[in-house]
C-alpha cells in the first residue's frame, strides 16, 4: 500500500490563511507589513520567482516592492539601495533573488542586509543564531520541512534524520534546527558523494534529499516505513511541456512511494511552500518590529 | 591495542609554530592581550586559567582576569565587555561559562566585537563558520579538528559521529567538519544521550567524538574495531566512592576502549591542552588582524 502523500499545497494554503490572519491583526494597530525584493539582471527563471514572491504577498496583504537592478550593477550602488531599505520603516523583510551576477560578492551583498530584515535567513548573524537556537531568521525551504512535519503530525524527537544536501540554502539550515534540544533528532548530513550512500540512507526514520538528480534514491536506498522528504527539481527533456520538460524529484517516487510511511510529491511538495514561509518570515519581521514579538538580541556589532 | 593520540605533544607543536609570530608582532611593537571575564567565583575553571595564563607568558602575551561579581546585572556586564571591546590592550575577549542564571549568556556572547571574539562566541562568527568563511571558532572544536589532522586522521570523506549538540563542541565541529574543503568534507552525525539506541549510531563511526560530560558514558560495545576515539569529556570521579580522592576522567571508558579503538585520546593530556593552543592561535591571529589594519591606516 502506497503511503500519505504530503501535500505540499494543502499546508501552504493552510499558512497563507494563518498569514491573512496575522496580517489583519497588524492592520489593526495600522501597521502593514512590507516586503522589499531586489531583482539584479534579468535572468527568467529569477523573474519568474520574484514574481511569485510579489503575487503572494499582494494576496495576503503584505506591501511588496521590487527593486530592479541592471546585470553591470556596482556592489556599491547594491549596498547604498539595500542601506536605504534598512532604514525605510514601511519595509520588514529584505530578500535578494539569488544567484547574482558573478562580479558580486554574494556574502559581502547579503551581510549588508539589517539582520532583522534578513528575511531570507541569510545574514551570517542569522545562520549563527540558528546554529545557537537563538530566535533569528532560516531560510524558507529548511522552514517548510519542518514545518510540513509538524503539520502532519510527525514528531523528529529521537528519529534519525538523513539530510543529504549540505548547502547554506538548505541542508545546513535544516540540520541547524533539528540538533536543537527541543527538536531532539540524531542528525546526519551527508554530501551527495558520500561513499556508500545507501548505508546511511538505510538507517534514516526521515530522508531529506535535494541533490537534483532524478532517481537519485532507489526503493533498495530506504527502509520500510521511512518518511521522504523529497526537495529535489529536476525537468525531464523527454515530454515536453511549456518549453521544459516534465518536473520530477530526485527520489523515484512511483516505486519508494509503496514502501514508506509519508512522502513528498514533486511538483506539490515543498516547492509551494517556500515562498508561503518567505512570507511567513515578513509577517514575522512586522510583528517583532512592532514590538509585538521582542525577542531579538542587540546587533549593534553586526554592521 | 589503539595508538594513544598525545595532545601535550600535538599542543606543543601548535604552540612552536605560534613564537615566531608572537616575535615579529613584538618587532611591530604589539604585545597580543587577551582578556579573561570571570563572573563569580570558579573554581572549576582555575586549572583551565592557569594553563591559558601559563601559555600567555611563554609566549610573551599579555592576560588579564576580569573578575565580576556573582550578583552583576546583565546590563553592567554587557557595559564592562563594550569598554574591553574598546581597550586596544585586548586582542581577545573570552567570558568564563557557565554564567550565572540570571544572565543571558547568548546575548553576552553577541556582544563580543567579532574581531575580538577568540572563543567563536558572538553569533557572526559561527554563522561565518557555517558559510565556510574566515571565523573565530570556539577553542574545542577547532582543538579536535586540529588534533584530528595533526595525528593523521583526517575526517575527509570519513564519518564523524558526535554525541552531544552544545554549542561549544557539537554544534560547531558539525559546522566545521561538513564543510566542502580540505581536512573536512566528512558526512557528519550528532546523537546526544538520549538517542534511542545510541550504540548502533557509535558504532557506524569512522571517527567518534565524544562531549556529553558523563564519565566513561562510552564503553567497548559501542564502537567498532579501528576507530579513531575522540574524548572531550572532563569529570571528576571520586575513587574509590566516599575516599575523598578525585580522578579526572574523559566520557571515554578508556582501558577497556582502548583494546579495541585505532587511536584514542586520553583524559588528561588529549584535547585539553590542545583547545588551550588553539585560543592562543586565536587571540595572536587577533592581535595580527588588528596590526595589519593600523599598518593600512597609517599608510593611506
Amino acid at each position: 500500500m502506497p503511503g500519505i502523500i504530503l501535500d505540499g499545497r494543502k499546508i501552504s494554503a493552510e499558512i497563507r490563511e494563518e498569514l491573512k490572519e496575522r496580517v489583519r491583526k497588524l492592520r489593526e494597530k495600522g501597521i502593514i507589513p512590507g516586503l522589499a525584493g531586489i531583482l539584479v539582471g534579468e535572468d527568467p527563471d529569477s523573474v519568474t520567482y520574484i514574481k511569485l514572491k510579489e503575487k503572494g504577498s499582494t494576496e495576503a496583504g503584505i506591501y511588496s516592492q521590487i527593486i530592479k537592478l541592471p546585470q553591470d550593477v556596482t556592489e556599491r550602488k547594491l549596498f547604498q539601495e539595500i542601506k536605504r531599505l534598512n532604514s525605510d520603516a514601511e519595509i520588514h523583510g529584505i530578500f535578494i533573488q539569488l544567484p547574482l551576477p558573478a562580479h558580486l560578492n554574494e556574502g559581502r551583498v547579503l551581510s549588508f542586509i539589517f539582520p532583522d530584515k534578513d528575511v531570507d535567513g541569510l545574514h551570517q548573524v542569522n545562520i549563527g543564531r540558528a546554529w545557537l537556537g537563538q530566535p533569528g531568521f532560516l531560510p524558507a525551504a529548511s522552514i517548510a520541512v519542518h514545518e510540513l512535519l509538524i503539520r502532519y503530525g510527525y514528531n523528529v524527537k529521537g528519529k534519525n534524520v538523513v539530510i543529504i544536501n549540505v548547502d547554506n540554502l538548505f541542508g545546513k539550515p535544516l540540520a541547524s534546527i533539528l540538533v536543537q534540544e527541543k527538536e531532539g533528532a540524531n542528525v546526519t548530513l551527508c554530501h551527495p558523494s558520500t561513499p556508500n550512500l545507501a548505508s546511511y540512507t538505510r538507517t534514516a526514520d526521515i530522508l531529506v534529499v535535494s541533490v537534483n538528480k532524478p532517481n537519485f534514491i532507489t526503493a533498495d536506498m530506504v527502509k520500510k516505513g521511512v518518511i521522504v522528504i523529497d526537495f529535489g527539481a529536476n525537468y525531464l527533456e523527454e515530454s515536453s511541456d511549456r518549453g521544459k520538460g516534465k518536473l520530477v524529484g530526485d527520489v523515484d517516487f512511483e516505486v519508494v512511494k509503496e514502501k514508506v510511511e509519508a512522502i513528498t510529491p514533486v511538483p506539490g511538495g515543498v516547492g509551494p511552500m517556500t515562498v508561503t514561509m518567505l512570507l511567513a518570515n515578513t509577517v514575522t519581521a512586522a510583528e517583532r518590529q512592532a514590538g509585538i514579538l521582542v525577542e531579538l538580541i542587540n546587533v549593534s556589532h553586526y554592521s | 591495542m589503539a595508538k594513544i593520540i598525545d595532545g601535550r605533544e600535538i599542543a606543543a607543536e601548535i604552540r612552536g609554530g605560534l613564537k615566531p609570530r608572537t616575535e615579529k608582532l613584538k618587532e611591530r611593537g604589539i604585545i597580543p592581550g587577551l582578556a579573561i571575564l570571570l563572573v563569580g567565583e570558579h573554581p572549576g575553571s582555575l586549572s583551565y586559567l592557569r594553563e591559558i595564563e601559563k601559555g600567555c607568558d611563554e609566549l610573551g602575551m599579555y592576560t588579564d582576569v576580569v573578575k565580576l561579581a556573582q550578583s552583576v546585572t546583565q546590563e553592567k556586564l554587557e557595559r564592562r565587555i563594550e569598554e574591553l571591546n574598546q581597550d586596544n590592550k585586548f586582542h581577545g575577549i573570552i567570558i568564563q561559562l557557565p554564567l550565572p542564571e540570571h544572565l543571558d549568556a547568548l546575548r553576552v556572547g553577541g556582544t563580543i566585537s567579532p574581531q575580538k571574539d577568540v572563543d567563536g562566541a558572538n553569533p557572526v562568527n559561527m554563522g561565518r563558520l557555517l558559510l565556510g568563511e574566515e571565523a573565530f571558532v570556539p577553542s574545542t572544536a577547532h582543538g579536535v579538528h586540529q588534533l584530528l589532522i595533526h595525528s593523521g586522521n583526517s575526517p575527509e570523506g570519513k564519518h564523524v559521529v558526535i554525541c552531544g549538540r552544545s554549542n561549544i563542541v557539537g554544534r560547531p565541529l558539525m559546522g566545521i567538519l561538513v564543510q566542502k574543503q580540505k581536512d573536512a568534507n566528512a558526512t557528519v552525525t550528532v546523537c546526544h544521550t538520549r538517542t534511542r539506541d545510541l550504540p548502533s549510531i557509535t558504532r557506524q563511526a569512522d571517527i567518534l567524538i565524544v562531549a556529553i560530560g558523563r564519565a566513561e558514558f562510552i564503553t567497548a560495545d559501542m564502537v567498532k574495531e579501528g576507530t579513531i576515539v575522540i574524548d572531550v569529556g572532563v569529570n571528576q570521579v571520586e575513587i574509590p566512592a566516599g575516599s575523598g580522592k578525585f580522578k579526572l576522567v574523559g566520557d571515554v571508558d578508556f582501558d577497556a576502549v582502548k583494546e579495541k579503538a585505532g587511536a584514542i585520546t586520553p583524559v588528561p593530556g588529549g584535547v585539553g591542552p590542545v583547545t588551550t593552543a588553539m585560543l592562543l592561535t586565536n587571540v595572536i591571529k587577533a592581535a595580527e588582524v588588528a596590526a595589519d589594519k593600523i599598518a593600512s591606516r597609517s599608510l593611506s
